[in-house]
């Protein structure tokens, strides 16, 4: 018989677990179970050696793919075998609860599933789709004239997502810009998805405060970190500002005829001058109304602050001079 | 290059669900069902037929109908009891963050909301992953345009363009977009006489009319917010963030700073991005990005100097 593959030795070691009375032990399942390679009391000590280390190897490796595809593997210590720790999978934690979905919520959902494209999280939202649809019924999608993409870095977002299931600390490199590229700890507590970008919101250990981190911004491997269910996150989101704040400051600005409309929705009309339609607009972010106001591209001016009027100019001025060079 | 082990124990484990559901099913079915071809169907038949308890004796093995199997018909016989496994951690994010994303944008009819009322329900604990609109729509114009997109009509919209000029116009809906989390429309703009990608939440308006569209819809698969030219950007790394979230955008750090390229597809809003950075830019390519990026900074200053300021 040829070896079989991983496939169906992960299947053979679910169905070995689930079936399990008490537990299995290492030794038992590399003895047992299908696709294992078993000891051989002809084998020489070097060789039994190496073959062991394979084992152990490959074990390790079913054991997080198992982890991964959301198989709660529980280990179980028994004092009357020598402490040996042995596994098994609880069938009711484990098994998908049925959905029932529409075919064209159907549609939708598989629209979802192909969001995130290549990256990282495509993977886990294609195998979601097929855990979702595995008890549906089998007809036709509905057509659906909708379509979805993601194009921001997601990479990181599997690794984090496991670590907010299992409570662990995550060790990642952070790149701000206000401090540069630094190595970050972080108790991960959620991941918040707003437009295109994906956030983390954690405890940073060092600064011993909340703080949101974008995933686009962290460079390389995810490392979890210390023991699994270190820590609780809070439920809610207290203290993390992703919401606008409260405007409390007032700037002048004239809007030329047929633009502006966004500050016009939000501002207060105080009469035309000339070409100018002067509004009183509310705000709690001049960088964002700066930023607004250079995009309406000379169809906008700040009679006030002055401070908002220099920016303005500031920014155009040095824009320009790069545009020139 | 054999499948990767974890997305096929997935349709291993999602073969018997299906069966034990809804009973026998022939291969093809099963192939159209988990979306590949009727020859790994098989081969995933042959793999759990032989798959089963420590011992694997003939009792001890997920069973078929070995007469059904030779008609190219899959009926269990024995599961084992083995069942589909619940959404891990990563997958319940990557579905709900993206099906999140997609209502937030505003794209999404109910049946959004539906499936991820559905998911949430199934998903014990706590999730993971929060979505927060970036954008806000009119729903009413949104329906609008859906039905103009399922009755072949053209509608009237209401728009605010990218440099805040309201326009009416008479569009062909053909499709809802949401990229990145922001909704959008492609259509035919009769205004334009052409085909233009529109940003949801820049409509104001939106009635259907009795007229049928002409343009022929088309069959791209892509985007229609295709990039019209590649520019390259050098920023300092203060700047860096204005260039994180574009579409398609490369990244690099070198000694002078990170340079970002990216395509273009709306100058507008590219020009409104490099004006927002302007300190933090070293250098801005092509030619035609640095000649839009200057006449809007001339504009900006034009508009700055002009003189009467009334102190508020």
């Amino acid at each position: 018989m040829p070896a079989p593959d991983a496939a169906e030795r992960l299947l053979n070691l679910l169905i070995a677990l689930t079936h399990a009375r008490v537990r299995m032990t290492r030794a038992e399942i590399r003895a047992t179970v299908a696709g294992y390679d078993p000891i051989d009391d002809r084998d020489d000590p070097e060789t039994a050696r190496k073959r062991t280390v394979a084992f152990e190897r490959m074990f390790e490796r079913d054991k997080e793919d198992l982890r991964r595809l959301g198989v709660p593997l529980r280990t179980v210590t028994d004092a009357t075998h020598g402490d040996e720790i042995g596994y098994v999978i609880d069938a009711g934690d484990a098994t998908m609860p049925p959905i029932t979905l529409s075919a064209v919520e159907r549609a939708v959902v598989a629209v979802a599933a192909d969001y995130w494209q290549n990256a990282a999280l495509g993977t886990d939202a294609r195998r979601a789709l097929i855990k979702i649809t595995s008890s549906a019924a089998r007809v036709e999608d509905e057509t659906v004239h909708l379509a979805a993409r993601s194009t921001v870095g997601v990479d990181a977002a599997p690794a984090l997502a496991q670590a907010i299931a299992d409570g662990q600390a995550v060790r990642f490199t952070y790149t701000s810009a206000t401090s540069g590229k630094a190595e970050r700890t972080v108790e991960p507590w959620r991941l918040v998805v707003r437009g295109g970008p994906l956030y983390l919101v954690g405890l940073d250990r060092d600064r011993g405060e909340p703080r949101t981190y974008r995933l686009s911004r962290i460079e390389g491997a995810v490392t979890a970190v210390g023991d699994r269910g270190a820590f609780v996150a809070p439920s809610g989101l207290a203290g993390i500002h992703l919401e606008a704040a409260v405007p409390t400051l007032t700037a002048r600005i004239g809007l030329r005829a047929e633009s502006g409309h966004a500050i016009r929705r939000r501002g207060r009309f105080l009469r035309s001058e000339g070409e100018w339609d002067i509004y009183d607009v509310s705000y709690c972010d001049t960088e964002y109304l700066r930023d607004e106001i250079l995009g309406l591209a000379g169809a906008a001016r700040v009679v006030s602050p002055e401070t908002l009027a220099e920016a303005v100019v500031a920014h155009a001025r040095a824009a320009l001079e790069v545009a020139h060079a | 290059m054999p499948e990767p082990a974890v997305p096929r124990l997935t349709r291993l484990l999602g073969i018997v669900t299906q069966l034990e559901e809804h009973g026998e099913a022939s291969f093809d079915d099963l192939a159209r069902h988990f979306g590949v071809s009727r020859e790994v169907i098989k081969d995933d038949i042959d793999t759990l037929w032989v798959s089963g308890l420590p011992g694997y004796g003939t009792t001890d093995l997920l069973d078929f109908d070995g007469y059904a199997y030779e008609e190219g018909i899959a009926r269990l016989v024995e599961s084992l009891g083995i069942r589909q496994i619940r959404l891990a951690p990563a997958e319940a994010v990557a579905l709900m963050g993206a099906l999140g994303s997609i209502v937030a944008s505003g794209v999404a009819s109910t049946a959004a909301e539906g499936a991820l009322d559905a998911l949430r329900d199934a998903v014990k604990g706590a999730m993971a992953v929060t979505v927060v609109g970036a954008s806000t729509t009119d729903q009413a114009a949104v329906q609008a345009l859906r039905e103009g997109i399922e009755t072949s009509r053209a509608v009237v919209v209401t728009y605010i363009d990218a440099r805040d000029r309201r326009t009416e116009r008479v569009i062909e809906p053909h499709r809802l977009v949401a990229l990145d989390g922001i909704g959008y429309v492609e259509c035919f703009c009769r205004r334009a006489g052409d085909y233009r990608t529109l940003r949801l939440d820049r409509l104001e308006g939106a009635k259907e009319t009795d007229e049928p569209q002409a343009a022929p819809r088309r069959a791209s698969e892509g985007f229609a917010l295709e990039p019209q030219y590649e520019a390259e950007v050098m920023i300092d790394l203060a700047g860096r963030w204005a260039f994180e979230d574009l579409p398609g955008v490369e990244l690099e750090e070198t000694p002078d700073g990170v340079v970002a390229r990216f395509g273009v597809a709306n100058p507008q809003v590219i020009v409104a991005r490099l004006l927002a950075v302007g300190p933090h830019l070293k250098k801005v390519g092509p030619a035609d990005l640095r000649a839009q990026l200057a006449e809007a900074a001339e504009a900006v200053l034009a508009s700055a100097s002009i003189p009467g300021k009334d102190k508020a």
